[in-house]
This record gives C-alpha cells, structure tokens and sequence, in this order.
C-alpha cells in the first residue's frame, strides 16, 4: 500500500490531532491558535498541490485518488485556508471552545477530502457523516446557546433524517447490484438501471448528499442554520461544504446514474424545484444570511443541471462551478463577517452606506453578488454559462429556460442587496470601517480573481476539464 | 520572432488606450501632460506599425493570433490579431495620421478649456481604429466600429456648449447606427448560416457553403453598415454637419480614416463579397450615385470644410466604385493616397481657419490666405493630387479605378468615373482660385507677416511631411501592389485602355481650365456656371433635398406611426405584465418563506412526500 497518496489526509488528521492534544493540555489563547491554525491551513494548501498528481487505490478501492479528487482537495484546503483567514475575531465562539472549534473544522475537512476520495459506499457513508457531526457541534458552539443551539438541533434533525434515507437507499443498492464499491457498480448497473428497486436506491442515496448541497426538499435546514450558526461557520459551511458536496453528486451520478429518463427527470424536478423555491424565497428575506442560505439553494438548482446532463461539457462546467462557488460566496461572506466585528446578524438594512463607510468591501459585495447573479464578465457567469450549454446540447431547452428566469428572478433580490449598500443612507452616521490589511488583501484578491476568471476562465477550464476526464473513464 | 510580431501588435493598438485611462483617470486637469501622454503613445504605435509593415513587407502570408470567446457547438467566435498585408497597411496609414493630427493639434488646440479631453478621446479614438484595422473576427471589428462611432460622436460635439455641434454629433451618431443596424443583422445572418464569424474563415471556405439568396442578402445587410460609416447614399449628410468638429478632428476621422473604415471593410470582405456578383452591382450603383451626388453638393457650398466634406464622400464613393468593379489594388490604393491628401488638404485649411476665423472660402480670400507659405503650397499640391494631376499620388490611384472601371462592359460607369474626374477637378480648383486670387483684398491684413510661432510650426510640421507623402506616393505604386497581391490574387487583368488614361487627364485638366476661366483669370466673376442656374444651384445647395427626406420619414413613419405604436406596447402591454409578473414573484417569495417558518416535523414530512412522490412517478412513467 502506498500511504503517500493520501499524504493531504494523513496531513490534516495531524493538524486536527494537534488541536485536540492543546485542548487537553494547554490553555487556550484565541491569537496563537489563529496563527497556528492559519499557518497549517496554509501548510494543508502545498501538501495538497504537491500531492495533485498522484494516484492509486487503498483499503482496496474504498479510498481512491485521482485527479478528480485531487483537484477538489487542493479547493477544499484552499476554503479552509480562506475562512481560516476570517477568524481573527470569533466572538461567537467562547474562549473556551476555541481549541475545539479549530480541531472541529479540521476534522470537517479532513471527512470531505475522504469524501471525495471514496470509493465504496460504506467510506462514503462514514466520511459524509463524520463532515456533517462536526457542523452540527460548529453550528451550535456560537455563544447565544438558543441561537445556535436550535439551529444546531434542527440541523442535526434534517441530517439523521437524510442519513437514514441515504442508508436505505444504499441498502436497496447493495441488494440489487451485489457490490459496494462505486467502480463494480458501473459496471454491474447499466444492465438494470431501468430495474425500479435500482433506480429508487439510486435516487435515496442521492438524498443524503443533496442534504449537504441543500437541494429541495433536503433544503429545510439551510437558512436556519446559516442563521444560528456564527458567520464563520456559516461561510464555511457555504462555501467549503458545498464543494465536497458537488464533488460526491457528481462522482456517484457518474459511475452509478447511467441513462435513464426517470433517472433525468427526478434530477430535473429537483433542480428547477430547488432554483425556484429558493429564489422566490430569498425575496423575502430580510436577514442578509438567511437571504444567502436561500441563494444557495437555489445554485444547487444550477448545479444540478450540469450533472444532469451527464456529458463531458456537463461535467467540466460542475466542476468549474463549484470552483466559482468557492470564491463567490467565499467574497459574500467575508463582507458579511467584516461588518459584523460583534457577531451580530445583519440585516440587509444594515449594509446601508455601506460604499462611504469601506468602498473596498462595498465593491467586493457587488461584484460577489453580480457574480452570484450571473451577470458577465464575472467567474459567475462562465460558471451558468458552461452548465446551460451541456444541457442545451442535450436539448433540455425548457429546462434552461425555466433556469434563465430564475436567474432574473434572483437578479432582484441581489439588486436589493446592491441597492442597499450603495444607495440608502443610514439612519444614524456610522463610524468608517477600517478592514486590517490581510482582510484588504483578501477582498481585493478575490474580488480581482472573480473578475478575472469572468474575462480569461480558460486555464481553469482546463482544470475542470482534466479533472471531469475521469469521470468519463469511470463510465 | 512570432512573439515579437504579437508584442509589437499589442503594444501597438493597447498602448493609446493606456493613454485613454491614465487622461481620464489621472491628468484631466495637466493638460501639457494629458497631450504628452497621448502623442507618446500613438508615437509608440507609429513606431511599432511601421516596424510591422517593414517586416511584412517580403515575407507573405496571413498572420493570426487568436483564442477562442465561447466556443459551443456549431458557433465560432474568434478574438485575436489578423496582421495580414491590408491589416498592416491600415494599421500604418491610421498610426501615421493619427500621429500628424496629434503633433498638429497641439498648435491647433493650444489653449482650449477642454485641451485633456480632447487628447482623451483622440486617445480613444486611435485605440479603437488601430484595433479595428486588425481584427480577427467580424463581430470584434464591429465592436471596435462602434466604438470609433463613439469617438466620432465625442469629438464632433467637442465644443459641445455650441448647440449645432452637439446637434451634428447626434446626428452623426444616429445616421450612422441606422446603417449599423443593418450590419448587426447582417452578422447574425452570416453567423447563423456560415457557423463563423473569422474573416478568414469568410474569406475562405466557410461561406461558399451558404445558399446564394442568403449571401446576397448578408452582403448587403453588411453594406449597410458600409454605407452609414462612409457616407454614402442614402445615409450621407451627416458627414458635412460633422464638420462643426475641430478640424484636426475633420481631418483624422471624417476624411482621413474612419470614414474610410467602410471602405476597409469593403476590401477586408473582398473575396466575401464577390461570391455574390448581384450584391456587387448594387455596390457598384451606390458608389456611383454617392459620387455624382457628393461632387455635385461640393460646386455650389462656400465653406471651405464642407467642400471637403463633399469631397471626401465622392473619392470613397470611387473608392467602393473601384472595388465593386473588381480592382481589389484600385480601391486600396486609393484609400491609402487619399488619406494622405485629403487629411493634407483638411490641415492646411485648419491653419486658414485657425488664424482667419472663417470658413468661408471668399472671406478667406479676402483676408489674405495667400500670406501663409507652407500652408498655401500644400493645399495646391493636395488639390493638384485630388484632381489627379500627375506626378502626385492621386493621380496614379484615380488612373487605376480609371482602369478597373473600364475593365466592365457597361461603359456607363466608365462615363460615370470620368465625370467624377472631370467635377472634382473642377470643384477642387474653385476653392483655390477663390481663396488665393481674391477679386478685392484687405491689403493691410494680406500684408501681415506669416506668424512664425511654435504652434504655428507645430501645425507646419504635418503639413510637409504629409505634402511629401503626396508627391511620392504614387511612385510606390508597384511594390504596393506587389505587397498586396499577396492575399487576393483576383485583380482584373483588365486589357490597357490607354486612351481612357489619357481623357480622364484630360478631362481633369478641362475642369481646371474651367475653373480658371470662371474664378481664376484677371477680372473673372467668380461666379459659378451652376450659380447661374437657380433651381440646380438650390437643389445642390440643400443637397439634392435629402435632409428634407429624412425629416419627412421620421415625422411621419417613425414618430407617428412607429414610435406610436411601440409607445402603447409599452404602456399598456409591456408595463401591466411586468407589474403583474412582479407582484406574483413577490407573492410566490411570501409563501415559499412562510414554508421556511413551519415546525420542524413538518418540514420532514414534507421531505418524505416529495421523496413519495418521486417513487410514485417512476411507476406511473412506466406505464
């Protein structure tokens, strides 16, 4: 066996070790464990670019690397890295629990980078829910107990639900097919993909990770816990999660979900129900957080159309969406964090002079938000852009126009956001917002790379590419 | 070397678009600095184009840079450099005017509120016209060509605080989008038939695929952008009201190069455009109708600029004349000398007019015109190349459309091209024998000494260098026409027709003697022979109605009839279903949030029967 290939694994069950020895032996002090835990998210980032290329089985196919997953872990280290970089001030997060709130996300991202290596049900089953057990502790360690707490139950309510769907599903997998692992089942269920046991089992294990993308009707938890959770966790949960969550769907639809209409036609009812529901809700939404719950779930909706495409245009565009995701969100809510120094939750009315008091982050939101809504030159929209044209070439063109008005749906409730920053004045004066200059950087990094992929998205479309190659293989 | 050719285009076209920025941005209130910036980029781009051109100019063959903008299945849209021979040699004429203009203009400006802005958008201008010259792909010229549009638009209302300027620019603006529209749609047809829109790939086989009707109907959809930008029949006063512009801005833009921009897309879309030889003869009809037209406006007009103007839409009207016969080399030769003369002829009137206040040929006269040497011997050089006296360069591009047209079989338009001939030597020399043999003088002005200031040699500069690209020009007929045959290799053979050559000579030389005898020679009246003749003298004066036309047509069919009915659509429709629509979206967001406030238990019930319904669906598909 050749460990080296999951040398980023090893590397991050050592950091979260790490944390979990000094919440043992040593008191807790809020600026050192920052910095040590910024320096190995960062140290996480190069293992995880040293180790892109490499590929090979271990525990027999459960654990696989290539440079599918491989490409997902070097943007899972990368998100941990970047919210990492917005917890130099966690007041939600008592000084207690600081070691445990570090050892938790770490733990979190270590599942997910199994998750995208796994290759056999049962390490799926297990990596998906060790990643969501420690976002159900993260969500509820925010200091408010009700607040997070609540949202924490809820959360973990939704979570065992979808669990024990997915695990039946699975169940109904196994019976049908005689094999756990993903690389038998590719070849043992085109044969039966029209058997209904096979493809219910199919559609409920999928239940389990449209629970982590927030798909509708596995949505109900998002907005509740974007709003209880403290705005740290809730970017990483965003952002972070949502990758290891594409990369799965996209992984276990490639090998398992061979063609079958049936099959299409529950991903399409998901997707167009997922982007409506979450649109029409965000209109309403007065809490800027739970207005971005809602904005996500109806990205699944995106998302779900350029896997439901099942070609190589599909693949390559999902992956370069997860990638815009990334940093769309990730912009979003580093604004969000800035203007919230005491952990409070804003209000979209709280964003008003926004543009006088911190012109950076005023445009780091816009452009965020412009990118969230698709409009070019934005990485934004290259990503919808990449999606549409895999379904078009499929010929689902009702699907992309359902798609294309939703898009002008959501473009109003981002406009309100915009407005809101720029154009209303706020009741009282509020004191200038000065970001320190790591924060500065960031903001204008990402907002510079969001940009940027709009105008020159070639290079990582390459990646996306590569990385979608292997699905291709694996079918 | 390949790296060295992209570097060099790069810096080329980007460069005065960097001097855009850092003007507007930066130095708006640092005027000296603002025109630093501006001629140090287009001086950089001078440099870079002729370096292209000198390279180029024995090695053969296309060359392309180009990625791909969003590529899918079935559509191609290519971005990138096409420095073939036309590119370059479009590259080098707009660099190398664009460079005189600036130097000239910073005597002609000196002192103006609005000096920045103005070599803001000259910056802009240069920027957008030099990436125009070598595109790729017809979709990234027609960006560059509304942008140029814009350019246009900015510099004719400069003054903009002058209501006529700022009319001229919006009707500049107008007229031209008008015929853009039709360029636009033009675009679609070729994109949706021919899969592409490369110039290469056009050029090449990709249209050759494409039924005949569609080809004639692209071609002449594109036309129509050729004919709002250059000016030509039915869209072509707006070019003279453009003069309300500065003149060194008259001279750049709406002589020189971008209005011959029509005429470069003519010749870029050549090989495109002969596919379709019914199309071609609409060309060849247009071109000629613009030519008569325009040269019959300019006998009659007093102002000195807009003689000019009228100039300049019959000479690209022989331009589009030349290469709708078939003589590729003619059309293009023509563009290249008479961007020299006639962007000459633009500038020695700006001195006129910047020193004696008038446009006005007669008042110039009468102030003594005649004191300013340099000015004064160039203008008769630029008039002398205009009317095609040899040796000057006008004289060998006017011979070669002389020859393309005889080349036809109708010998209508060989009629045609010598009455062109014969009108504008005539209307070329009135002007100067008005202005420098004026019946009565002011002696105490015209005895003034000629101002020997920087701005005046600011503006002297230009004018040599420009008059003697006219005297030799022509003599690099031959290599040109070498240089070009690189990439179209279907110049008529047209058999020698020697005695045309010599009648268009003489014929030109007719118009001259008759200019003299009515305006030049001792005790003459300067009046016109179509002066004497008044239901002509009103119709050429008001230029043949046209702008009466245009008026009628939009009052009536646009304003009341159009306009009218697309107003209901918007109140009554368009606005009551928007409101609707947005009232249920907002309606639809209440309730999908309510869902969000129910008890949790509900919430997996709600779960569980979607994935009910989801099991049930399968069945019901089988069946």
């Amino acid at each position: 066996m050749n460990w080296m290939i999951a040398a980023p694994e090893i590397f991050y069950f050592a950091a979260a070790l790490w944390f979990l020895m000094l919440s043992f032996f040593s008191k807790p002090d809020a600026r050192r464990e920052h910095l040590s835990s910024l320096l190995l998210a960062s140290l996480g980032v190069l293992v995880c670019l040293a180790s892109v290329g490499s590929q090979g089985y271990i525990f027999i196919q459960a654990f696989t690397a290539d440079i599918f997953s491989q490409v997902f872990k070097v943007l899972l280290s990368l998100g941990l890295f970047l919210i990492i970089a917005l917890c130099g001030n966690l007041p939600d997060v008592g000084e207690r629990r600081i070691q445990d709130f570090y050892f938790l996300l770490f733990t979190c991202t270590l599942a997910m980078m199994l998750l995208v290596s796994a290759g056999h049900l049962l390490s799926i089953f297990v990596s998906l829910e060790v990643s969501s057990y420690s976002l159900y502790i993260l969500v509820s360690l925010r200091k408010n107990q009700d607040f997070g707490l609540e949202a924490g139950i809820k959360y973990f309510l939704v979570g065992t639900f979808a669990s024990g769907v997915m695990l039946f599903g699975m169940a109904l997998l196994y019976s049908s097919s005689g094999t756990t692992y993903l690389g038998d089942m590719a070849r043992v269920l085109p044969g039966m993909i029209d058997q209904p046991v096979v493809v219910i089992g199919l559609v409920l294990t999928l239940g389990g990770f449209f629970f982590k993308l927030a798909v509708f009707p596995f949505h109900f938890w998002a907005p509740d816990a974007y709003q209880g959770a403290s705005n740290q966790v809730a970017a990483y949960i965003a952002t972070v999660s949502k990758v290891a969550a594409v990369a799965v769907i996209a992984r276990v639809v490639a090998y398992a979900g061979q063609e079958s209409t049936y099959f299409v036609h529950v991903l399409v009812i998901l997707s167009v129900a997922s982007m409506t529901v979450g649109n029409l809700a965000a209109i309403a939404q007065k809490d800027l957080k739970r207005l971005l719950a809602f904005s996500t779930i109806a990205h699944s909706g995106y998302i779900l159309i350029g896997i439901l495409a099942l070609n190589p245009t599909g693949w390559s565009g999902t992956i370069f969406y997860a990638l815009a995701l990334l940093a769309m969100k990730f912009t979003a809510f580093l604004v969000v964090v800035e203007l919230a120094p005491e952990g409070q939750n804003l209000q979209i009315n709280d964003l008003a002079g926004l543009h006088r008091r911190s012109p950076l982050l005023a445009l780091a939101l816009m452009v965020s938000l412009f990118s969230l809504a698709g409009i070019p030159p934005t990485i934004g929209f290259t990503g919808k852009f990449l999606v549409f044209v895999a379904a078009i070439e499929r010929g689902y063109i009702a699907l992309v126009i359902i798609a294309m008005i939703n898009v002008v749906i959501s473009l109003y409730y981002y406009l309100l956001v915009i407005r809101a920053a720029y154009l209303l004045e706020p009741s009282i004066e509020l004191p200038a917002l000065k970001p320190s200059m790591p924060i500065k950087l960031l903001a204008g990094i990402s907002t510079g790379v969001i940009v940027a992929a709009g105008f020159f998205p070639y290079p990582l479309i390459r990646v996306a590419q590569a990385a979608a190659q292997v699905l291709l293989v694996g079918r | 070397m390949a790296y060295a050719t992209l570097a060099a285009l790069i810096l080329a076209t980007f460069l005065p678009f960097a001097a855009f920025l850092l003007i507007m941005i930066f130095t708006r209130t640092k005027p000296a600095l603002s025109a630093r910036l501006s001629v140090g980029a287009i001086a950089v781009s001078f440099v870079c184009s002729v370096l292209l051109l000198t390279q180029n100019w024995t090695a053969p063959g296309p060359v392309e840079y180009s990625t791909q903008f969003l590529a899918s299945s079935g559509l191609n849209i290519q971005f990138g450099f096409l420095a073939d021979q036309l590119g370059l040699l479009m590259l080098t004429i707009v660099a190398t005017i664009s460079l005189l203009v600036q130097i000239y203009s910073l005597g002609y400006m000196a002192g103006d509120p609005g000096f920045s802005r103005y070599y803001a958008f000259m910056s802009l201008f240069a920027w957008a016209m030099l990436s125009l010259s070598v595109s790729r792909s017809l979709l990234q010229i027609y960006i560059f060509w509304e942008l140029v549009g814009l350019s246009s638009y900015l510099l004719i209302g400069f003054w903009y605080e002058k209501f006529s300027a700022s009319q001229a620019g919006k009707k500049a603006f107008v007229m031209t989008r008008a015929g853009d529209v039709a360029f636009f749609l033009g675009l679609f047809v070729v994109l949706l038939n021919a899969g592409n829109l490369g110039v290469l790939e056009l050029n090449g086989p990709a249209a050759r695929g494409m039924p005949h009707e569609i080809l004639t109907l692209s071609a002449l959809l594109i036309f129509g952008g050729i004919v709002g930008k250059s000016a030509q029949f039915p869209l072509m006063t707006w070019l003279p009201d453009a003069m309300e512009g500065p003149t060194p801005v008259s001279a750049l833009l709406h002589s020189a190069t971008m209005v011959a921009a029509g005429v470069f897309l003519f010749a870029r879309l050549f090989p495109f455009f002969s596919l379709s030889p019914r199309a071609m003869g609409i060309f060849l009809a247009i071109g000629t109708i613009s030519m008569l037209l325009a040269s019959t406006m300019a006998m009659v007009s007093r102002d000195i600029k807009r003689v000019w103007a009228y100039s300049t839409i019959s000479q690209l009207g022989f331009m589009i004349m030349a290469l709708a016969a078939g003589g590729y080399f003619a059309g293009v030769f023509h563009l290249t000398t008479h961007a020299g003369f006639k962007a000459l002829l633009f500038l020695c009137s700006g001195v006129f007019i910047h020193h004696l206040e008038t446009n006005d040929i007669y008042d110039l006269g009468r102030l003594g015109s005649r004191r300013f040497k340099i000015p004064t011997i160039s203008i008769v050089i630029a008039a002398a190349a205009l009317s095609g006296i040899p040796p000057l360069s006008g004289y060998f591009s006017k011979e070669s459309i002389i020859t393309a047209l005889a080349g036809l079989s109708n010998p209508l338009w060989l009629l045609a091209g010598f009455v062109g001939v014969f009108l504008t030597a005539y209307y070329s020399f009135r002007v100067m024998f008005v202005m420098f043999f004026p019946k009565e003088i002011e002696p105490e002005k015209v005895h003034a000494q000629e101002p020997y200031d920087a701005g005046y040699r600011a503006m002297a500069g230009p004018l040599i260098v420009l008059a003697a690209a006219t005297v030799l020009l022509g003599f690099f007929e031959a290599p040109l026409k070498n240089f070009l045959a690189g990439i179209i290799v279907i110049d008529l053979q047209a058999p020698e027709h020697d005695w045309s050559h010599i009648a268009a000579l003489v014929l030109a030389l007719c118009g001259i003697a008759l200019a003299w005898f009515e305006f030049g020679r001792r005790g003459a009246e300067q009046v016109g022979f179509i002066d004497k003749i008044p239901p002509l003298y009103h119709l050429f004066a008001e230029r043949w109605y046209l702008d009466h036309a245009y008026r009628l047509f939009v009052d009536l069919v646009i304003d009341r009839g159009i306009s009218w009915l697309l107003w209901q659509n918007d109140n009554k429709v368009i606005d009551g279903t928007i409101d609707e629509l947005a009232g249920g979206t907002v309606e639809g967001g209440r309730i999908s949030a309510f869902l969000q406030t129910v008890m949790i238990q509900y919430r997996l019930l709600a779960i569980f029967a979607v994935l009910v319904f989801l099991a049930f669906y399968f069945f019901f598909q089988k069946i």
